[in-house]
């Protein structure tokens, strides 16, 4: 169970988050939406602690995470993983070694310094790419990959950190349509199959709708919808989007998300 | 043809005044900044004794000298200054390498990116500064001073004198490296080495490659200057040849020197491209 309470963020005067609350249960699947600006972005920054928050707290099964220091952070990181928009990849690192990247606060410093990876380690980095098709790439670098493959890379290296909650920032932003499915039905797959928690920002509604079982509506830093997407009316979307909101809405209809019956996967990277 | 409406000017002159009437100091600045410019320039020469008739009366000089020099002709010393080019090729090399394993460490520390508090990286800035602000040749001779003659003050001129070069290049190739790598680093659980290690170095050591490469370059020439004040090489020889009026000797020392440097640059421009172009490919 992760708990938000009163969590705010103020750069300067302007407060990018203001006095969010809310708690989400393990295992589903919440997107955060709302206009560009209006604190999505903080806000998952700050569950990460790659933000630091100006006052309130976030509690995971009763820790307060945001009074974590050293080593317990860095554990904590590791088990709220980051995907970000813009993938955060090392471009001049090959695929795998990107994938190890998630293993680092699993690893003493040294082996991973040094580059000596554990075998079972190496193992396990491959069959998370193994399950997005893209282990035949292992060795490429990934600054060669495309926007899509670069993505499916990022969530690998989520994956194999082995997290109890995934928080992915805007995955699909930088990505064409065909990229977007196969992102977000792998984020899907990885939430029904291996019960990881997802938070996800999303701008487009038509996307949250579709595969979110929960939506948390925020503007101008503030949170001000929680709950259903069938409970999101239009009216409230409209609202929440203000001018922009006839582009997020009834946009072309998507194709109907796959990931619940996809085929069964390997277990691998879920132990 | 189309013909624009003329303007009210009296309207205009009214709202912009700054256009129509510019003060006398910016109408005046360009032609006093030449003016200035001239009158150092003329200062200049007249304070530095230069005098065209001592050039024209010396040019005869310097064509008797460039007559003695041919054919250049080493006499039996070849293997001497083969040694000699050996050993100021070794001082360019070993000092930039050494300066830029010290500096790499030190550069972290002036990188605005990696030390956020001033307190750190200004004295350390303002260290590199002062050790790049003396030259190559002044380290020459303070070391000369310090170990003796010989190769090894020449490694330490070039060491120290780079290190301050190599500190400030680094650095600022570190502050420009992405940001978004070195977070994905972080968010994954990482510490402070593994950001430097992973998210950081990949990014920066082409670039530092590619600077380390043509200092080596560089520092070839400026292994023979600092070779004539004493620090070894193939520069001593020089200076000792021209001291005794050796003319055939001082040519083919300076062919020896050119060759050299023409290959290392051919080398080195190879290695750079080796490096930095697997990016341009692509």
């Amino acid at each position: 169970m992760l708990v938000v309470e009163g969590l705010t963020c103020r750069f300067g005067t302007k407060a990018a988050v203001d006095n969010a609350s809310f708690s989400i249960a393990p295992g589903s699947f919440v997107g955060v939406i709302g206009r560009s600006g209006a604190g999505k972005s903080t806000l998952l920054r700050m569950i990460n602690r790659l933000a630091d928050p100006t006052s309130g707290r976030i509690l995971f099964e009763g820790t307060d995470v945001t009074a974590l220091r050293g080593k317990e952070l860095r554990r904590w990181r590791a088990r709220s993983a980051m995907i970000f928009q813009q993938f955060n990849l090392v471009g001049r690192l090959d695929v795998l070694t990107n994938v190890l990247m998630g293993r680092l606060a699993q690893i003493p410093s040294w082996r991973s310094l040094a580059q000596v990876w554990p075998e079972q380690d190496r193992a396990l980095a491959l069959s998370a790419l193994e399950q997005f098709d893209i282990a035949q790439l292992a060795a490429q670098r990934a600054d060669q990959l495309s926007g899509g493959q670069q993505q499916r890379v990022a969530i690998a290296r989520a994956l194999v950190q082995e997290p109890d909650i995934i928080l992915a920032d805007e995955p699909i932003a930088s990505l064409d349509p065909r990229n977007t499915k196969i992102v977000m039905d792998a984020l899907l797959r990885i939430n029904k199959h291996f019960g990881i928690t997802v938070l996800c920002n999303l701008h487009s509604l038509d996307l949250a709708r579709t595969y979110c079982d929960r939506l948390v509506g925020m503007a101008a830093g503030r949170v001000v919808f929680d709950g259903a997407p069938a409970a999101l009316t239009d009216h409230i979307a409209r609202e929440l989007y203000d001018l922009e909101a006839n582009d997020v809405i009834g946009a072309a209809p998507l194709p109907a998300p796959d990931g619940a019956t996809a085929p069964a996967l390997g277990t691998a990277a879920a132990a | 043809m189309s013909q624009m409406p003329r303007p009210d000017t009296t309207e205009l002159r009214a709202k912009y005044p700054g256009v129509f009437e510019r003060p006398a100091s910016a109408r005046l600045a360009m032609p006093a900044m030449i003016a200035a410019a001239l009158a150092i320039f003329v200062f200049g020469l007249v304070d530095l004794d230069f005098s065209p008739s001592r050039l024209i009366a010396g040019l005869g000089q310097l064509g008797w000298i460039t007559m003695l020099m041919l054919p250049p002709n080493p006499g039996s010393s070849f293997p001497l200054y083969m040694q000699a080019l050996g050993e100021t090729l070794s001082i360019a090399v070993l000092g930039t390498t050494l300066a830029a394993v010290l500096a790499l460490p030190v550069s972290l520390l002036a990188a605005r990116n990696i030390i956020p508090s001033n307190l750190i990286r200004f004295p350390v800035r303002r260290f590199l500064d002062s050790i790049r602000g003396v030259d190559t040749l002044i380290w020459a001779l303070v070391w000369i001073n310090v170990v003796g003659l010989g190769p090894f003050a020449g490694v330490l001129a070039i060491m120290v004198s780079d290190f301050g070069a190599f500190g400030k290049l680094f650095s600022e190739a570190i502050e420009a490296a992405d940001r978004k790598q070195v977070e994905g680093i972080r968010a994954s659980g990482g510490n402070a080495l593994h950001e430097i290690r992973f998210g950081l170095l990949p990014q920066v050591l082409p670039v530092i490659a590619g600077q380390v490469l043509y200092f080596i370059e560089s520092n070839t020439r400026s292994a023979t200057i600092i070779g004539i004040v004493g620090a070894g090489g193939i520069g001593l020889q020089l200076a000792e040849q021209i001291r005794v009026l050796e003319w055939q000797k001082v040519s083919f020392l300076i062919l020896m020197i050119l060759i050299a440097v023409a290959a290392i640059d051919f080398i080195s421009s190879k290695l750079r491209f080796a490096i930095i172009g697997q990016r341009a490919v692509v």
